[in-house]
């Protein structure tokens, strides 16, 4: 059982979350390693090849954006990244760097197993072909016919709609950060036209979801990016 | 030898000059020569400067005597034309030495003297030979000549000596005033320098912040009158005005603009002491010299200021962002943790007893409460800090509306939230994070003051250069008449409430608002209940250039 279970890393300096944290995985079935350090974490996830690592970013030996620039050196192993909100910059910077995904402090436990579950599926499927066929509400996306119907209706997007929700789809349950989506959607020259991204997302929206001003699907991180959920 | 060395000096400092300014060649010869009498005359200054009139011509006198004295042995063995050469000497040397006077005297009693001794019939006035009284002329011009002479290089001397003392002073102020570090030191050293150098009394005038004009401090004592009205025109023209009929009534008569190179810093009063108001404006050029001068040291002493300022600043901002991060990073943690425990009990296998559970979700609830508390009071704190940067973006409203309402979840969950919005509303320059807490805290009271069920209804429309949106619900709504001070740091709209709050969320709301430069404000809905509004400028969004094959690319009926 211990051979085949989920190892889960979690690096951060305070006891009391860590405790939580460690419960709330141990009832999912994973076995659970601690760090408090930096350092601990590094020499951690070395020797524990993790599925999974949940790291706080204000670590009492250094920034935890260092920990995951060095862990992606060797490991595409995902990354939660557990931050205060009011500190989007480190958020974006986290995501930019390699994190997965992030939960705002305070979290819930339900909050915590729920990234954590999206994380580690992604992480099985791993490099096997997902299905062509992704449905969510009442969309239906063929991505290998490159079709989208909603209900039963075709839906007709333009080609840098469709490739924007291709993206977002790619990445279920992940946050994109802005310059992430607008370089692979618009390329590399127009990182800078954030307000484009937005219109579009808005257009997805107004074709895809039922309130366009209360989206099921494709939500907003503000201040960070986007991230499909279905 | 000293005078060699002094003759070369000006022998190059004349050639020097010459090359240099050959439109000015005259008058630096006349300056040279000017300096040649200054030496001389300064030389003789230590017992000749000290003689009065009468001892002068009394020399002359004596000088006459002695030389007719050396010149009665000689009679017989040189000719008369000789002797007249000894006497014209004496001349010349009495009007080189003791001025125009004197230098007459010598020639009426060298005249006398030749004639009584040499000329013949000697011992006697009477001239035989007639030609002697072209002698005599000649002696007489030769006086005069030579004496106008001589008191005109040593007037251009004495000149030119003052001149280089007033220059030596203008250079002695600049140095003085490099080293100065308060406005105070300026005015005292402008002020010594006026009445050592010019005679005059003078007041540096500053603004004073209400468009008038004060003298600087340490300076009200200065007895000198001053006619505001010219002074305000001098520093609003930037160009000194005189009046010198105000020099009878002790008033200031010239009021010259102290004009650095970024703007006027002030203005700089003059009056004469001794009353002689046209001697002063004679020194004009001067004068403005000293302004500028003490106009560059103002503006110095300016920057220094500012820049002493900035780094006091500077510091105490750093010293209270790291108190902040400081205390947000020691107040979220343990909250952090005690919502997380509370959750894991209430998840925890096997489920622990009802009323346990109850406790354990109400703890959470709490413990989420404090830190919502937390996070407003530490936001408000970084707005009033002055530490929030806006990161303004173009964006759509509907954007922000729609995450806040997926951030609050639970606490909308007994309350349809209804968004009325144009579809092509125009995009908004806003910071997205600070606006999702202001429809957070929105929609959060909408929630807290109105009856479970009921609707809350967000309405976004544009109105004259400006989008006004409004957050309302169908609660109580504000007392009326008291619409205002909700927006105050820890008011509330019910004082005597066991609804949850403290007052912060309108406070940062409309920090928030204004920092955007918009308003916000708070009224009842002519249908009940409570409306809160603000406004974000419209502006001119960037445009979004629309793909050309829109509607064609893509669709069921193009694929194979």
């Amino acid at each position: 059982m211990s051979e085949a279970a989920t190892k889960v890393l979690i690096i951060e300096d305070e006891k009391q979350i860590r405790r939580f944290v460690r419960a709330a995985l141990e009832e999912e079935g994973c076995c659970v390693f601690e760090a408090d350090t930096l350092a601990g974490g590094l020499l951690e996830s070395g020797k524990q090849k993790p599925d999974l690592v949940v790291l706080d970013l204000g670590l009492p030996d250094g920034n935890g954006i260092d920990f995951i620039h060095q862990l992606r050196a060797w490991s595409d192993t995902p990354v939660l990244v557990l931050s205060a909100r009011s500190h989007e910059r480190d958020k974006i910077q986290a995501l930019d760097v390699g994190a997965d995904d992030y939960l705002t402090k305070p979290f819930g436990v339900g909050e915590l197993i729920a990234r954590t579950r999206a994380l580690l599926r992604r992480q099985s499927r791993g490099g096997e072909a997902a299905t062509p066929l992704i449905a969510f509400g009442d969309v239906q996306v063929d991505l290998a016919r490159r079709v989208v119907t909603r209900g039963s209706e075709p839906v007709h997007l333009t080609p840098i709609e469709y490739r924007l929700l291709c993206a977002l789809l790619a990445n279920t349950g992940k946050v994109m950060t802005q310059r992430h989506l607008l370089r692979e959607v618009w390329g590399a020259a127009s990182v800078e036209s954030n307000h484009y991204l937005r219109v579009y997302v808005g257009h997805l929206r107004q074709k895809l979801e039922d309130d366009p001003t209360q989206p099921k699907y494709l939500l907003t991180e503000t201040g960070v990016g986007y991230r499909f959920q279905p | 030898m000293p005078w060699q060395c002094r003759a070369k000096k000006i022998f190059t400092q004349f050639l020097l000059s010459a090359r240099e300014n050959d439109g000015r060649l005259e008058f630096k010869l006349i300056w040279n020569n000017g300096s040649i009498m200054g030496l001389l005359s300064k030389q003789q200054n230590t017992w000749l400067a000290s003689l009065a009139d009468w001892q002068k011509f009394a020399l002359a006198a004596l000088l006459c005597a002695a030389m007719t004295l050396i010149a009665v042995p000689l009679f017989g063995h040189l000719d008369l034309a000789n002797i007249v050469m000894l006497f014209l000497l004496t001349v010349l040397l009495v009007a080189v030495t003791l001025g125009l006077k004197p230098a007459l005297l010598a020639a009426f009693l060298s005249v006398a003297l030749f004639d009584f001794f040499f000329v013949p019939p000697r011992f006697s006035f009477a001239v035989h030979d007639a030609q002697y009284l072209i002698t005599f002329a000649v002696m007489l011009a030769v006086a005069i000549i030579t004496g106008e002479l001589t008191a005109g290089l040593r007037r251009q001397a004495d000149e030119s000596d003052t001149e280089a003392m007033r220059t030596r002073a203008l250079y002695e102020m600049a140095r003085d005033l490099a080293g100065t570090l308060t406005v105070e030191q300026i005015a005292e050293i402008t002020r010594k320098f006026q009445r050592q150098v010019l005679n005059a009394e003078a007041t540096i005038l500053l603004p004073d912040g209400t468009g008038g004009l004060q003298p600087c401090v340490g300076q009200e004592a200065a007895r000198l009158q001053i006619e505001p009205r010219l002074a305000i025109i001098a520093f609003e023209g930037g160009a000194s005005v005189n009046c010198s009929q105000l020099v009878d009534s002790g008033y200031a008569v010239l009021y010259l603009p102290l004009k650095a190179p970024m703007r006027v810093r002030g203005v700089i009063a003059v009056a004469p002491v001794d009353g002689d108001a046209d001697r002063l404006l004679g020194q004009r050029e001067r004068l403005e010299t000293m302004a500028s001068l003490a106009a560059i040291a103002i503006e110095r002493v300016h920057y220094v200021d500012v820049a002493q300022n900035t780094q006091v600043q500077v510091v105490s901002e750093r010293l209270r962002s790291s108190i902040l991060s400081a205390l947000s990073h020691d107040l979220r943690t343990p909250l952090t943790a005690l919502v997380g425990l509370a959750d894991s009990l209430t998840v925890s296998k096997p489920p622990l007893a009802a009323n346990a559970l109850e406790t354990a979700e109400a703890i959470r609830e709490q413990a989420e409460r404090l830190a919502g508390l937390v996070g407003n009071l530490l936001d408000m704190a970084r707005l009033h800090a002055g530490e929030v940067t806006l990161q303004k973006e173009w964006q759509p409203v509907e954007e922000v509306i729609g995450a806040s309402i997926k951030l609050l979840g639970r606490a909308l969950a007994e309350h349809p939230v209804k968004v009325a919005l144009a579809k092509d509303f125009p995009l908004l320059e806003f910071d997205a994070v600070l606006i999702e807490r202001v429809f957070c805290n929105l929609l959060e009271n909408a929630a807290k003051y109105s009856p479970p069920g009921s609707p809350i209804e967000i309405a976004v429309r544009a109105d004259e250069g400006k989008a006004e949106i409004s957050v309302g619900d169908s609660g109580r709504g504000f007392t009326p008449g008291n619409s205002h001070p909700v927006f105050e740091m820890f008011v509330r709209g019910e004082a005597e409430s066991t609804t949850p709050g403290v007052g912060l969320g309108l406070a940062i709301s409309r920090a928030i608002v204004e920092a955007h430069g918009g308003t916000i404000s708070a009224a009842n809905r002519p249908q009940g209940g409570a409306s809160v509004s603000f406004t974000l400028p419209l502006g001119n969004p960037p445009p979004v250039i629309e793909e050309e094959i829109a509607h064609e690319a893509l669709g069921l009926e193009h694929r194979p």
